[in-house]
């Protein structure tokens, strides 16, 4: 039994097999779980024990292992409200990620293997935390190019950019633009106008030429998008409204989110919506910038959120308010946003749920009966520029594009918090409105 | 002869930490066998179970059982078997060892151990003790209270001491106050409630009363708490949808809720993502879809969906993720239920990744399926007790015919 057996290239070891474990630490004794004492005595054991089980090459049982400490972990992410889930928890669930993803790697095996790894890796992404120096995106990022390198994109049958064949929903008319109550559009103003004038008195204002040189302006379609990210699986929002009952939440790759959504004349509305899609997928982060604007808010930098909406025509997004203060990008397509100041707050009837509780209950039809004073609003058009809306604005979003700054239903409770860091939304969408 | 009437206990599910669990080969048990013997003079009363061990208590042989045919309803069954008296062993197995002389209860969860064990010193009343499983029960509690004698002496007027009147933990004696594996661990109740049975899920809890009724309070994002809602409940709030309906049992999962009517009737509430309510769930019906290959993967999802649920030709299943108000269940073959428990994910029998189910496979189901195991062998299951992921059945020889 050679010592060295785990490092040699062993037969049928392939190129992945030794990148994925360059990025390993040799021996079992180097590998630092690090987890506090929140963490219950029985799952440290467990974990050593596949970690344990990985090292001596004891494949299955490992995999039967992980799975349990995938469970139990899954359990804990479960219990309570998301943002006080113990990070620790997550680093268990991202330990056991990454030894399933190895483990599925470990023999050589075709495409379908390589993408489940990349499903298992994905998940440790979504809801894990970071462990051993990020190691997952690393993972993420081998297991991608290996894919990539065995395929050629799938091409479809002139995809190009289909136009609208049908009007999808005979009701979504969009209404008239009158230009007195648009929202203020200004090229390039300075770091401290801008402040003066638009962040501190909270108006609403579109920034032009900010975006005009940045990649994705130029790269990004239906083919790059699924050519980068294709095989990586994101979160998807399936229903019209997230206020309806039937409305939920689904994991998918994102061809299967083009495929099922976007394309083949869709049954369901299925959005992918404010997900951190650049720190999942770094390469399309490439393609984007994050302007001056978004560093002028109260908090440090690292608190800006880069959240990505991709998805089809048609669908409305109930009126609402986010805590953060945003700016939106839309890089391809259209999208009509309606805004009411704070002082008509009192006419826009919050619900009373604590899910709910930054929504009206009001619909799009009703409002522009109900509410005689001028509203602003804007429509964001493929201009590469930067629309700014500051946090106490109420945001009714018309979609013929992607819904805007929907907040996350999920961990609800974030909603109600007083932040001021910044958000930067990056928005796609695939059918052009003629 | 007599002795064939005694009942003895099954495990199957997961014991991937060496719980006693049948013959604890391997990391699961997919259908059940049965408990190897404590020991000879011992027989095993109650089982508590966690995830990764297991708390057995047991206690010396009782008396000779009653002259007459055994009934066969199960509930009159666990009455008529003579209870063992008196204090006993409590012994643990799994990723916790060790044992206890002198305990009257136990009550098992990852971060603690509760034991009810007889005072120290004659007249002394019961103490709450409460350990950290790894401790194997060795040197001090991490906590331990004196239970009022007046509590207990109640308990003792209220029930002859046989299984179905004591108040089994977490609810302490007296029913004033219950213990929680979360700070603070030990949890006032308001008299008035005049708790008989108490269980707790990960995030909420379940109170059943002499009466019957059923109270439920704590985190309600998954409709655990049955009251049609989503949000969270500070106190126990009644569950107006089981008003005037005696209940005799209660089980709390990990976010879903079962109650058990006298009269039979099974009600389930919850979260329903892997079919614990014995409702159709969605996962399983893609699962489904998957397998025979109705689907090509890209027609729409959603309410409406068909599965293979069983019933052919009839009408589209629909999916239910949350059921936030109480549901009725019909059992298969109209038996009525007497006893439920409650895993994270399963229920007395229904979802099964670790075999917990008891059918010999790893498969979850979604609707109620009868364990044949203790068909096959003329048992009459009499108890259950679930941990998260596995199960235990005290059953009984029937009387052949």
């Amino acid at each position: 039994m050679a010592e060295d057996s785990n490092r040699d290239t062993l037969p049928g070891m392939g190129p992945l097999q030794e990148a994925l474990r360059a990025l390993l630490p040799r021996t079992k004794e180097e590998l630092k779980l690090d987890l506090s004492e929140n963490v219950h005595r029985s799952v440290l054991i467990l974990l050593q024990q596949a970690t344990n089980l990985f090292y001596e090459g004891r494949r299955s049982e490992c995999l039967q292992t992980t799975e349990a400490l995938l469970d139990y972990s899954w359990e804990k992410l479960n219990t309570g409200v998301w943002r006080d889930v113990d990070k620790d928890w997550r680093r268990v669930y991202s330990f056991s990620c990454l030894l399933k993803t190895m483990c599925l790697c470990e023999t050589p095996g075709d495409a379908t293997t390589v993408a489940a790894a990349l499903k298992v890796c994905d998940m440790g992404l979504l809801m894990g935390a970071a462990i051993l120096g990020d190691i997952l995106s690393k993972v993420a990022a081998i297991l991608q190019t290996h894919l990539l390198s065995g395929k050629r994109p799938a091409q479809g049958p002139a995809q190009e950019q289909p136009g609208i064949k049908k009007a999808r929903n005979g009701h979504t008319s969009i209404p008239d633009t009158r230009s007195e109550e648009a929202v203020p559009r200004l090229h390039c103003p300075s770091l401290q106008y801008f402040r003066k004038h638009y962040l501190v008195p909270q108006r609403p204002v579109i920034l032009e030429g900010v975006a005009d040189h940045w990649p994705c302006m130029k790269k990004w379609s239906l083919e790059y998008i699924q050519e980068i990210a294709g095989c990586r699986t994101v979160p998807v929002e399936v229903g019209s409204r997230y206020t309806d009952e039937d409305w939920s939440q689904r994991l998918m790759t994102v061809n299967e989110f083009i495929s099922r959504y976007i394309l083949n004349e869709p049954k369901d509305i299925g959005y992918l919506a404010q997900h951190q899609l650049f720190d999942q997928i770094p390469e399309l982060k490439q393609d984007i910038g994050v302007p001056d604007y978004c560093c002028l808010g109260d908090g440090e930098e690292e608190e800006i959120t880069i959240n990505a909406w991709f998805g089809p025509p048609g669908t409305v997004s109930p009126l609402h308010q986010d805590p953060q203060q945003n700016f939106l990008v839309q890089v391809l397509g259209r999208k009509y946003i309606r805004l009411y100041s704070p002082q008509e707050s009192e006419a826009l009837y919050p619900h009373d749920t604590h899910l709910l509780h930054n929504t009206s209950q009001v619909g799009p039809s009703m409002t522009f009966q109900l509410l005689p004073h001028p509203t602003p609003f804007l429509e964001s058009r493929q201009m590469a520029s930067l629309a700014f809306f500051r946090s106490t604005w109420r945001i009714l979003t018309w979609r013929s594009s992607p819904g805007l700054l929907r907040p996350h239903s999920c961990p609800a409770s974030c909603l109600l918090e007083k932040s001021c860091s910044s958000r930067l939304n990056i928005g796609i969408m695939c059918k052009p409105w003629t | 002869m007599a002795e064939e009437r005694r009942g003895s206990w099954f495990g199957f599910g997961f014991c991937g930490f060496g719980q006693a669990l049948g013959s604890g080969r391997g990391r699961q048990v997919t259908s059940p066998e049965p408990l190897r013997a404590a020991g000879t003079d011992a027989e095993v009363c109650s089982v508590s179970a966690s995830w990764s061990y297991t708390a057995f208590l047991s206690r010396e042989r009782s008396g000779p059982i009653p002259p007459g045919p055994a009934p066969t309803c199960p509930r009159l069954l666990l009455s008529w078997l003579p209870a063992p008296a008196g204090a006993g062993q409590v012994q643990l197995s799994g990723s916790a060892r060790g044992a206890a002389e002198g305990c009257r209860d136990a009550w098992a969860s990852e971060t603690l151990l509760v034991v009810l064990r007889d005072g120290r010193g004659p007249g002394a009343g019961a103490e709450l003790q409460a350990w950290a499983p790894g401790s194997a029960l060795c040197g001090e509690p991490l906590w331990a209270q004196t239970v009022v004698p007046e509590a207990q002496r109640e308990d003792r007027e209220d029930g002859e001491g046989d299984g179905t009147r004591a108040r089994p933990l977490p609810l302490l004696p007296g029913a004033r106050a219950y213990v929680s594996p979360l700070s603070p661990l030990y949890r006032p109740l308001a008299p008035e409630l005049r708790a008989r049975r108490l269980e707790l899920g990960t995030e909420h809890a379940l109170l059943l009363d002499e009466a019957g009724q059923v109270y439920s309070w704590g985190g309600g994002r998954h409709g655990q708490l049955g009251h049609g809602t989503l949000e969270a409940e500070p106190e126990p709030r009644l569950l107006e949808a089981l008003q005037g309906l005696p209940m005799a049992e209660v089980a709390a999962g990990g976010w879903h809720s079962v109650c058990v009517s006298e009269t039979g009737d099974v009600y389930t509430w919850g979260w329903n993502e892997s079919g614990q309510l014995a409702l159709p769930t969605r996962s399983l019906a893609e699962d489904r879809e998957t397998v025979t290959g109705e689907t090509t993967g890209l027609s729409g999802h959603g309410p409406g969906v068909t599965g293979t649920t069983g019933d052919e030709g009839g009408a589209p299943a629909s999916c239910i993720a949350l059921q936030p108000f109480p549901a009725l269940l019909d059992l298969p073959l109209g038996s009525d239920a007497v006893k439920a428990s409650c895993g994270s994910r399963h229920t007395a029998v229904v979802t099964s990744k670790y075999g917990q189910l008891g059918h010999g496979d790893t498969t979850s189901r979604d609707w109620p399926c009868r364990v044949e195991y203790f068909v096959d062998k003329q048992l009459q299951a009499v108890a259950v007790s679930c941990g998260p992921w596995n199960t235990y059945v005290y059953a009984v020889q029937r009387e052949t015919s």
